[in-house]
């Protein structure tokens, strides 16, 4: 462990990121778009009556929160770590006396701590605009957090399982693209889970990824009942273990598998 | 425990590499049956370098020595064999023994692109766990011997490749290794940049006792820098030892050079020459010979009993020509 030089490798590279701002302010919004766009058809269709038990103002409250748990969970470095397998920059990081995973989580956080600062109050100034009426508890914005990380957690390292299979397979992009798709239709981003028809919500519930984006959003707006919240909970650690044990696996194998690809 | 800096014995690389043949229809059989073939890279080279010394490491493109340095480096499992660098087995990659090495490859950088180095240095010595107060005293002994105190603060993308070698220099020698790779250093820079890289090596390596083990294709690096070169060829060990050495003991031919004091030398040499010498004529009358090593002598004496000769002279090849045929593997041993 080296947490010195991480926590200096991840202080630079925020630095070298606040240099290209404009490039992660606009990577940024065209990640809103989509929310953006559920957040309005929703709002139209719910009108003034309600869709699965949804309101229009608890569509907006739903969308706008989603746009920043997307925000903070989406794991942009996963898509570099196949690249940098596969064109040989992985070397240089091997090179130094620090796991190369440091690399990794400094550009992950360096990437939200840019990405929020312009995220968050864009999110906001559409709150103050939109002005849906919400009900925060203070139980939900407990629950909230621990659920937040774990999703962050999750959607980091099921991602970076994917992509360290870069190690045996030419490209990995094709794997963290069809993890987009999946991830788009049953993790609330087309729609809530709760919206979802039956089977695809049984889905939804059962695998992965509501757990990276959609759960804590229920949670901090209190759409769940206790015993939805304690199974949810339960799932997103499950598959939080699976995601690690599978990454702990696929580096230690893969590293003995690398054959340092290029100069 | 071995006396020297680095030492490795039969070191052998066997890559396992997919092989497919062009085209869709290969590709999509490869898809369901993929067929490997087993490539010998490196096969079993031994050397051993003490402390201190600047060793060239050359051979044509692909005789393995990229791979050979991967793997001193700890960056590639060998096969078989073994290595021992500064007390340690690289492929372990202990920390201790990456604190102890560096590596400089002329054709990645190491560089943040887009803020000055003096932030990348920073974190570097966090990095290898350096105290801010070292890091600042090696950054400027470093700053001051390669003459950069203004690239300090200029971001390293809008540096030219002459300077940003310059900052990789210092990135790489920032924890005070005691071995460093130098990975065709040179590659690109212009002639007076090769010169003073060339020559801060050669100071550094005085100061420090750094042991230096440098891969080039420009002779001029491994003349200047190397007093040894091992040469690799296929994966193996093909000659170990002094470079003038090289050039004499594998150079199958001598270069002499003479003036002769009469009209038509060319047509004169003809006649009193074997016929496998060949004439290369210069400007002036000055007329260049090859002669094969073992008669140039028997040949340079019938010579100047038979012909006026002004001026003489016998030199080995260029380095140059005689690695040339050496890569291109010509029998020249």
């Amino acid at each position: 462990m080296n947490h010195r030089g991480g926590w200096a490798l991840i202080r630079s590279t925020w630095l070298s990121w606040m240099e290209q701002r404009t490039f992660f302010f606009l990577v940024a919004f065209g990640w809103m778009v989509p929310p953006l766009i559920y957040l309005f058809v929703w709002a139209t269709v719910a009108g003034e009556s309600t869709v699965g038990g949804m309101t229009r103002d608890a569509f907006i409250c739903y969308y706008l929160v989603l746009s920043f748990v997307n925000q903070v969970t989406y794991s942009q470095t996963n898509w570099t770590v196949g690249d940098m397998i596969r064109m040989g920059d992985f070397n240089r990081l091997l090179l130094y006396p620090m796991s190369p995973t440091y690399n990794t989580l400094a550009s992950e956080f360096a990437g939200k701590a840019v990405m929020l600062s312009f995220v968050v109050p864009v999110i906001l100034g559409l709150g103050l605009l939109l002005r849906p009426e919400v009900a925060l508890s203070p139980a939900g914005i407990a629950a909230f957090l621990p659920t937040l990380l774990l999703a962050w957690l999750l959607r980091f390292l099921w991602g970076y399982w994917l992509a360290l299979l870069a190690f045996w397979l030419t490209r990995t992009d094709a794997l963290l693209a069809l993890q987009d798709a999946l991830v788009f239709v049953l993790a609330g981003q087309v729609a809530p889970v709760a919206v979802l028809p039956g089977f695809i919500q049984t889905l939804a519930v059962l695998l992965p990824f509501r757990y990276m984006i959609g759960f804590p959003v229920e949670v901090l707006l209190g759409q769940l009942a206790v015993g939805e919240l304690l199974l949810g909970f339960g799932l997103q650690v499950g598959w939080l273990l699976v995601a690690w044990i599978l990454f702990r696996i696929l580096w230690r194998r893969g590293l003995r598998h690398y054959e340092a690809v290029g100069g | 425990m071995p006396d020297s800096q680095i030492e490795v014995e039969n070191l052998t690389k066997v890559y396992h590499v997919p092989e497919r043949e062009a085209g869709l229809t290969a590709s999509v059989r490869s898809f369901f049956r993929r067929t490997y073939r087993d490539v010998l890279a490196v096969k079993g080279i031994s050397f051993s370098i003490e402390a201190g010394e600047i060793v060239g490491f050359i051979g044509a493109n692909g005789a393995g020595k990229t791979t050979t340095l991967k793997m001193l480096t700890g960056l590639l499992q060998p096969s078989s064999g073994s290595a021992t660098i500064a007390g340690f087995t690289p492929w372990e990659r202990q920390p201790a023994y990456l604190r102890r090495i560096s590596m400089v490859m002329g054709n990645k950088s190491q560089m943040l692109w887009d803020i000055p180095p003096l932030d990348t240095f920073r974190v570097l010595g966090a990095i290898y766990g350096l105290s801010s107060v070292e890091a600042a005293r090696t950054v400027n002994e470093l700053v001051e011997l390669l003459q950069m105190q203004n690239l300090l603060t200029k971001p390293v993308r809008n540096m030219s490749l002459g300077e940003r070698m310059k900052c990789e220099l210092t990135a790489a020698l920032i924890h005070r290794p005691e071995v460093l790779f130098l990975d065709e250093p040179t590659i690109g820079l212009d002639v007076s940049a090769q010169r003073r890289l060339r020559q801060f090596i050669v100071d550094y390596n005085r100061q420090s006792g750094v042991t230096v083990m440098l891969t080039s294709h420009y002779m001029a690096d491994v003349m200047e820098l190397c007093n040894r070169v091992i040469l690799i060829q296929q994966g193996k060990l093909i000659y170990d030892g002094d470079l003038a050495a090289l050039s004499q003991q594998l150079a199958p031919f001598k270069l002499v050079r003479l003036t002769l004091n009469i009209d038509d030398p060319v047509r004169a040499l003809r006649a009193c020459l074997p016929p496998d010498a060949e004439i290369l004529a210069g400007m002036n009358g000055d007329i260049t010979l090859r002669l094969d090593r073992t008669k140039t002598a028997h040949i340079i004496a019938h010579l100047l009993n038979s012909l006026p000769v002004d001026d003489l002279s016998i030199e080995n090849p260029p380095i140059e020509a005689v690695i040339d045929q050496i890569y291109q593997g010509e029998e020249v041993l």
